[in-house]
């Protein structure tokens, strides 16, 4: 038991200063596409230059371009474009293909990585 | 349990529970218990005792837990809680004692009247559950005794009353003898065979209530219908073994009654006003017969009377005039809706009537149905006084004008007369024969 | 904790999953041979039409006496049945996973509602539990396990408005929301939380006894 409220108390900070220095960035704060109009959720905090830099991760990792075949394009990248253009924003009422897609990706990510958020509230978390 | 000690101080003495106790171990019991849930209980004891989710939607059900101050002793889950889910739980490793207390909740604490299962939402039989019990203290041998006495009358001479043979032929000539004064030409046909209906009725009627048979003679005399009696074992239609949970001896009595009926050729059975025969008849001794539905036909006075009435076979010559409350049975109204035409038949020959409440289906149990009454005198008191709603049901009618009480069942009868009797409500108590008999118009000669 | 979190949300929810629907499954079938050995006359007098007309009786408030009887009781029991089912089943954080998981997504209800769902859920609970305290029958009829039965229904409902509301301990809380779940869904087949399914053939039986063979109406 104490053990989770230290680990909780760690965690609490780790993430309040995580908040805090994302207002200190010009950059990437938070993951958004215009396909949402309508949050259910607050935005999930996403510094990308650090997050990538500390991730090791390859542009095209998450922009990524597919062929007509459907085979990933070496060397070439869509950072230009919103993920919600290829991604199912069109249709339901509410683009659930896409935030699908954005949940495999990050949080798939984290999970087979085991590093990053997983939770819900993790991500989604409220403004402090 | 802090009121286990005052349990024990008004313990009633029992001898049939007692000394059969003297008997067991429990080896024994767990031994019985084993090879009969093995034989006999299935899906429905599973879910009825393990489903219950113990919200006490069925406590206010019961006249036994609303008459001793709402003690949840003797709520129907509660009766359950102190009985079959232990043997389950347990595995029937339980003590003598236990069983004891199981015989006695089971036998004298519950009227299998299923009052209940029309207040739990989930319809758990508890009257199913507590026979079942009976049932296992009928294998151990700890039945009350006054019941098990009457059920070794029915598996010796399959009446309830240890009436011989010819005791019984000569009651009923007896009965013809006594009518014939009031009625010239009026038989009591013995033996007719192919006659429309066989007429049956329960073992205290030629033994305590003869005039029962008197009445049925002179409304069926003028009303020219053909019908008989059998003259051999067969005519009684009552059945405490059901209530004992002596099952092969309520199927030998059952048969017996369905062949008589057979042999003497006639269309349908006709019952006198009893409530617990009916439902061994037309609910439980033919299912153990295997017979989804009576082999013959079987028909309760009451539904007998409105046909009676609703053709103009009886005409009344005057309506009785005291004001009338319904007693509804529950082998026959939640057992077989006769509560309408059992009104049709109440307003048809009676004057007045003021209705008890709740009513019909609601009806409160007399306390005395389920084998009770039958569990003999030790256990009167208990019964009258677990029945204080019945007494209060009753004072409401009184206070509303009614004078008589209409109870067409023997054992709400006996029942009701201790109730008005010890709370001096002051109440006639009276069979729809009865009344039918009082005001038909009754031709001198059927000659 | 990722490493927990996976496995609670991988295959210890197969695992509940599989309790869950196949305990179901076992507890039809088992039942269904059993009485056709020992009550085979459930088969005989079993009436469709009189098992729906008592199962719809007592499913709504106020159709049955005993219902009009206690109109607190009703209304509680009803909306935290209904809610019990329609907020987990159309909750969008849990359509989002299984979308994830399996592509296939439906309706859901806008997270406001849910939420107070859930509140009505947990606020049944304590009703239940002070009701099971107080009133001496119940309180009687109650043991150690009803008690238990009760705080794990309520736990998954506690631990999902404390993740949704993101209190402290967030992740763990999530964990313990995903555990407490599957534990229910595991036991409600195994424990008398199986009225959930078996409802519907007590009541049905009962209203088909009472219906077609004893021509009386049963609530």
């Amino acid at each position: 038991m104490r053990k989770n409220i230290l680990f909780i108390g760690v965690l609490l900070g780790v993430l309040s200063l995580a908040a805090f220095s994302a207002y200190s960035q010009e950059d990437i704060e938070f993951v958004e596409d215009s396909a949402f109009t309508d949050n259910m959720r607050p935005l999930p905090a996403f510094k990308h230059d650090e997050h990538n830099e500390m991730a090791g991760l390859e542009c095209n990792e998450c922009h990524h371009v597919y062929d007509d075949d459907g085979n990933l394009v070496e060397d070439e990248s869509s950072e230009d474009q919103e993920c919600s253009e290829c991604h199912g924003a069109e249709g339901d009422e509410y683009p659930m293909e896409l935030v699908r897609r954005y949940h495999l990706n990050c949080r798939g990510c984290h999970l087979s990585e085991k590093a990053g958020p997983v939770a819900c509230g993790e991500c989604h978390a409220k403004a402090p | 349990m802090n009121d286990e000690a005052a349990v024990d101080k008004n313990k009633i003495y029992d001898e049939g529970i007692e000394k059969g106790a003297e008997k067991l171990t429990p080896e024994i019991i767990q031994n019985v218990y084993r090879k009969m849930v093995d034989a006999e209980g299935g899906a429905r004891l599973k879910t009825y005792v393990e489903t219950c989710v113990s919200c006490g939607l069925c406590s206010e059900a019961c006249h036994f837990y609303l008459s001793n101050d709402k003690d949840p002793r003797f709520s129907p889950a509660g009766k359950v809680k102190q009985t079959m889910a232990v043997l389950m739980k347990k595995k029937g490793r339980v003590s003598v004692d236990f069983m004891k207390r199981a015989s006695e909740i089971a036998s004298t604490e519950c009227n299998l009247c299923k009052r209940c299962a029309m207040y739990c939402p989930f319809g758990l039989d508890v009257a199913y559950v507590m026979l079942f019990v009976r049932r296992l203290c009928h294998k151990l041998g700890i039945s009350p005794q006054y019941i098990q006495d009457t059920a070794h009358s029915h598996s010796v001479t399959y009446n309830q009353m240890w009436v011989k043979e010819d005791e019984w032929v000569d009651s009923l000539q007896w009965q013809e003898e006594e009518a014939q004064e009031e009625i010239e030409g009026l038989r009591i046909p013995i033996e007719k065979e192919g006659a429309d209906f066989m007429y049956s009725v329960i073992g205290p009627e030629p033994k305590f209530r003869a005039q029962l048979i008197y009445q049925a003679a002179v409304i069926f005399n003028a009303a020219g219908l053909n019908w008989t009696m059998p003259a051999t074992p067969g005519w009684d239609n009552s059945d405490m073994a059901m209530y004992t949970g002596d099952n092969e001896i309520m199927a030998r009595t059952k048969r017996l009654h369905f062949e008589t009926a057979m042999r003497l050729k006639v269309k349908r059975i006709v019952m006198g006003e009893c409530g617990h025969a009916f439902r061994s008849i037309y609910d439980m001794g033919n299912r153990a017969l295997g017979w989804r539905m009576p082999p013959v036909e079987v028909t309760h006075s009451i539904e007998f009377f409105y046909e009676l009435l609703k053709a103009g076979k009886i005409k009344i010559a005057q309506k009785y005039q005291p004001t009338v409350t319904i007693h509804d049975p529950c082998n026959v109204i939640r057992g077989r809706g006769l509560h309408e035409m059992l009104r049709y038949v109440v307003h048809a020959i009676c004057e007045n009537v003021e209705e008890m409440h709740p009513n019909r289906e609601h009806n409160f149990c007399c306390a005395a149905g389920g084998g009770v009454i039958n569990c003999g005198p030790p256990w009167k008191m208990k019964r009258v006084d677990g029945n204080k709603v019945k007494a209060q049901q009753l004072f409401d009618a009184k206070s509303r004008g009614a004078e008589t009480c209409v109870a067409p069942c023997h054992n709400c009868h006996g029942g009701l007369e201790d109730i008005i009797h010890h709370n001096e409500i002051g109440m006639d108590l009276k069979f729809l024969g009865d009344i039918i008999y009082e005001v038909m118009e009754k031709p001198e000669s059927v000659l | 904790m990722h490493a927990i979190y996976n496995f609670v949300s991988g295959p210890l929810a197969w695992v509940a999953f599989i309790l869950f629907f196949g305990g179901i499954l076992y507890q039809l079938i088992s039942r269904a041979i059993m009485a056709k050995k020992k009550d085979a006359f459930i088969y005989e007098y079993w009436s469709f039409y009189h098992a729906f007309r008592s199962i719809l009786h007592w499913i709504f408030p106020f159709a049955s006496t005993n219902s009009r009887n206690r109109p607190v009781l009703s209304v509680v029991t009803f909306i935290f049945h209904i809610c019990i089912f329609v907020a987990p089943i159309f909750l969008f954080a849990h359509i989002t996973l299984i979308n994830e998981a399996f592509n296939v997504s439906w309706w859901f209800l806008p997270d406001g509602v849910a939420d107070i769902m859930t509140l009505l859920v947990i606020g049944a609970c304590i009703f239940f539990l002070i009701r099971r305290l107080t009133q001496p029958d119940v309180k009687f009829l109650s043991n150690a396990w009803d008690y238990v039965l009760l705080a794990l229904v309520a736990a998954p409902f506690v631990t999902g408005y404390w993740a949704y509301h993101q209190w402290p301990g967030n992740q763990l809380v999530t964990i313990l929301h995903m555990l407490s779940a599957e534990i229910l869904l595991a036991i409600i087949p195994f424990t008398k939380l199986n009225h959930m399914f078996l409802f519907f053939f007590t009541r049905g039986y009962m209203g088909s006894e009472f219906g077609a063979v004893r021509f009386a109406r049963d609530w």
